[in-house]
């Protein structure tokens, strides 16, 4: 079962993230800033992270900046309500990008097709 | 005595003497006149003369030099009333050109008239004559224009036309202007194209000329040792004058001049006279080139001041733009967050809900309305990101192809036929890629939405002045006016959303980058969407 962890600093997405993964069986873990992630982070290990680009008065680019940096091997997975951060370089740096929307498909898809590539990577 | 000239007679019959020709009948009568003109020259005079001196009169020996004297005076009299009439016909000519040198300010009149006036037998009758001018740079003199037949042949005829149609300096000149200068521009192109020297060459004939402001006579010039031969073998001739044109200390230029056909000689009142008529030609040269450069500044400046109004309006255009792109982006994000979170836990109860539970059609409902916000928040996104364009050079032909590969589905499902004309020589086009690629899909996908199934859709791409145009046609029923302007009108004012802001969405990023969309509905039918992309640099 691959371990998630989402950071969004909206409660109710928080719970609508941890709800719907869940159901597709994934251990959800989430985190309301980027601080509690770090902190999540270090304590537990993870399979991949969606993270929000905005979340309050912190960088979600900067945070992906730091598990690039620090924990290269965790995948990450930007989501969030701006379409245009897809022009930003260093969104670049994430191993998906999904624009936020009620129909959670897409992100289920990125995530699956994340995980996918990365087990694949690990057994080559 | 009796004398055989009718000398001593103060009248005589016609029979008494046969050098009073028709129309000079008066002379029988008139004693004085008669031997003046008539008994000087006369064989019989002379006769009369030598018996004369046989006589023993006094007169006898004085008498041949006074007459002598009397030739002379004479001959030297006709001379100069000759050179007289000469330089008054000449004054008249120079009078002539010198109204229109001086009024004109166009220089391919003051050329053709000045080139007509050297060349044309009532001018100065040289053969042929070259127009040398300093460029703009003022680092070269260059060969400009020459007028004047190539060969005998051309030659003649022209003469004989010329001799033939009487016309006055003037209308010779207006003449060429219209039928022969852009003719006699190329004509001698060969000969002009080798005629190139930098102002620098000091030692160079034509510098020459303009230093000492005078004109010079080359005589013998394939043999003069003062002379670069190369010039006589260029003009193909051993004896030419070059005459520097000089306004106001400004050397504006060189004429030579030459007699290549008749191989006349240049005499010093040639030189003269085209020395006198050299000034105003420099003036009036120096005068229309001003005003024509004058003419392009002003011309410069007005669309400049063009540009500048255009590009004001556009600012302040843009500023409300940004307003309402910076008012609707705010808002669109902060209902993103509320609206995903509502339609996401429907979807979620949707999920678990029983298949005949009667709470599931409002749900149902609840996830549509919600994807249809998300849509439309979408849309505003995109309007509000329009603002701010990133341009650079593009090939049309090239996007095209890539934005109706990605439409290939849906005219497939449509199963409508696209035909593709894309013109192989196009500039590129300075745009914004991702935006001109969306509104070429949007503008594609109102036509598939407008056309019936199995309908034909042609794309094509093609030059227009300094654009490019784009067309999309398609074959469904043709718009109403009605429609048309709700298709266009900004923001929503149709009862599809969707469509409207996608439309409205386009003209606006196209017209905020200098371009237009324009549609236009055959009453036959069928749609045509026309897309105008400057290829301008300076319109972004």
């Amino acid at each position: 079962m691959a371990k998630l962890l989402v950071v969004d600093d909206e409660a109710n997405i928080r719970l609508l993230y941890a709800q719907e993964l869940s159901d597709e069986g994934y251990s959800v873990v989430t985190a309301a800033s980027a601080l509690e992630a770090v902190e999540k982070l270090e304590s537990d290990s993870f399979d991949l992270a969606v993270i929000d680009i905005k979340l309050k008065n912190e960088s979600g680019i900067e945070l992906l900046q730091r598990i690039v940096k620090e924990r290269h091997t965790l995948p990450v997975i930007l989501c969030t309500a701006f379409s245009c951060y897809k022009d930003d370089f260093s969104a670049w740096l994430a191993d998906g990008y999904v624009v936020k929307s009620s129909d959670l498909q897409e992100l289920k898809d990125e995530i699956s097709r994340v995980l996918a590539k990365r087990q694949k990577a690990a057994f080559t | 005595m009796d004398w055989e000239c009718c000398w001593s007679r103060e009248e005589v019959e016609p029979e008494n003497c046969p050098y009073v020709g028709e129309g000079e009948e008066d002379l029988y009568t008139s004693h004085r006149r008669r031997v003046v003109e008539k008994c000087v020259e006369c064989p019989r005079f002379k006769n009369d003369l030598a018996r004369m001196k046989g006589s023993g009169s006094p007169l006898s020996d004085v008498l041949p030099f006074i007459l002598t004297e009397f030739q002379e005076q004479k001959a030297q009299m006709e001379a100069m009333l000759s050179f007289l009439n000469s330089k008054t016909r000449e004054i008249k000519f120079l009078r002539e050109v010198g109204i229109v040198l001086q009024t004109s300010l166009d220089l391919d009149e003051v050329l053709s008239i000045a080139m007509t006036a050297i060349t044309a037998g009532k001018g100065f009758g040289m053969n042929r004559a070259f127009l040398l001018m300093t460029d703009k740079e003022r680092r070269h003199i260059r060969g400009y224009l020459g007028v004047g037949p190539r060969d005998y042949e051309e030659a003649w005829r022209t003469w004989e036309d010329i001799g033939r149609s009487n016309f006055t300096l003037k209308e010779l000149a207006r003449d060429f202007q219209k039928t022969k200068l852009s003719y006699e521009k190329v004509k001698f192109h060969d000969i002009l194209s080798q005629l190139t020297v930098p102002l620098a060459d000091q030692g160079h004939i034509f510098n020459r000329a303009l230093q000492g402001k005078k004109p010079i006579l080359v005589e013998n010039a394939l043999n003069n040792p003062d002379l670069d031969r190369g010039l006589a073998r260029i003009l193909g001739v051993d004896c030419f004058l070059i005459m520097p044109l000089i306004s106001r200390n400004r050397r504006i230029g060189v004429i030579i001049a030459d007699n290549c056909i008749t191989q006349k000689p240049i005499t010093l009142q040639d030189m003269q006279s085209l020395e006198t008529f050299a000034f105003p030609v420099a003036f009036a040269l120096e005068r229309a080139s001003l005003y024509e450069r004058l003419q392009e500044e002003v011309a410069k400046q007005k669309s400049a001041n063009l540009k500048l109004r255009e590009q004001q309006e556009l600012i302040v255009k843009m500023e409300k733009m940004a307003l309402v792109g910076k008012i609707t982006s705010s808002i669109a994000h902060s209902i993103r967050n509320p609206l995903m979170v509502i339609g996401g836990f429907a979807r979620t109860l949707l999920k678990g809900s029983a298949e005949d539970d009667e709470k599931r059609s409002y749900l149902e409902s609840i996830v549509r309305e919600t994807r249809q916000l998300e849509d439309v928040l979408s849309e505003v996104l995109d309007y509000s990101e329009s603002l701010f364009p990133v341009t650079d050079f593009w090939d049309l032909n090239e996007l095209v192809t890539k934005a109706l590969a990605e439409l290939e589905g849906a005219m497939e499902q449509a199963e409508v036929v696209c035909r593709q004309e894309l013109s192989s020589d196009l500039p590129m086009v300075r745009i914004d890629y991702k935006q001109i690629s969306y509104c070429l899909k949007t503008i594609t996908s109102t036509a598939l939405a407008c056309m019936e199934q199995g309908g034909e859709l042609t794309v094509e791409s093609l030059n227009d002045g300094d654009g490019v145009m784009l067309r999309i046609s398609d074959s469904g029923k043709p718009l109403t006016q009605t429609a048309q302007e709700a298709l266009t009108a900004p923001f929503f004012q149709t009862q599809e959303l969707g469509e409207g802001g996608g439309l409205s969405l386009c003209k606006s990023i196209l017209e905020r980058q200098g371009n237009s969309l324009t549609i236009y509905s055959r009453p036959g039918g069928g749609n045509t969407y026309s897309i105008r992309l400057l290829t301008r640099k300076e319109n972004i």
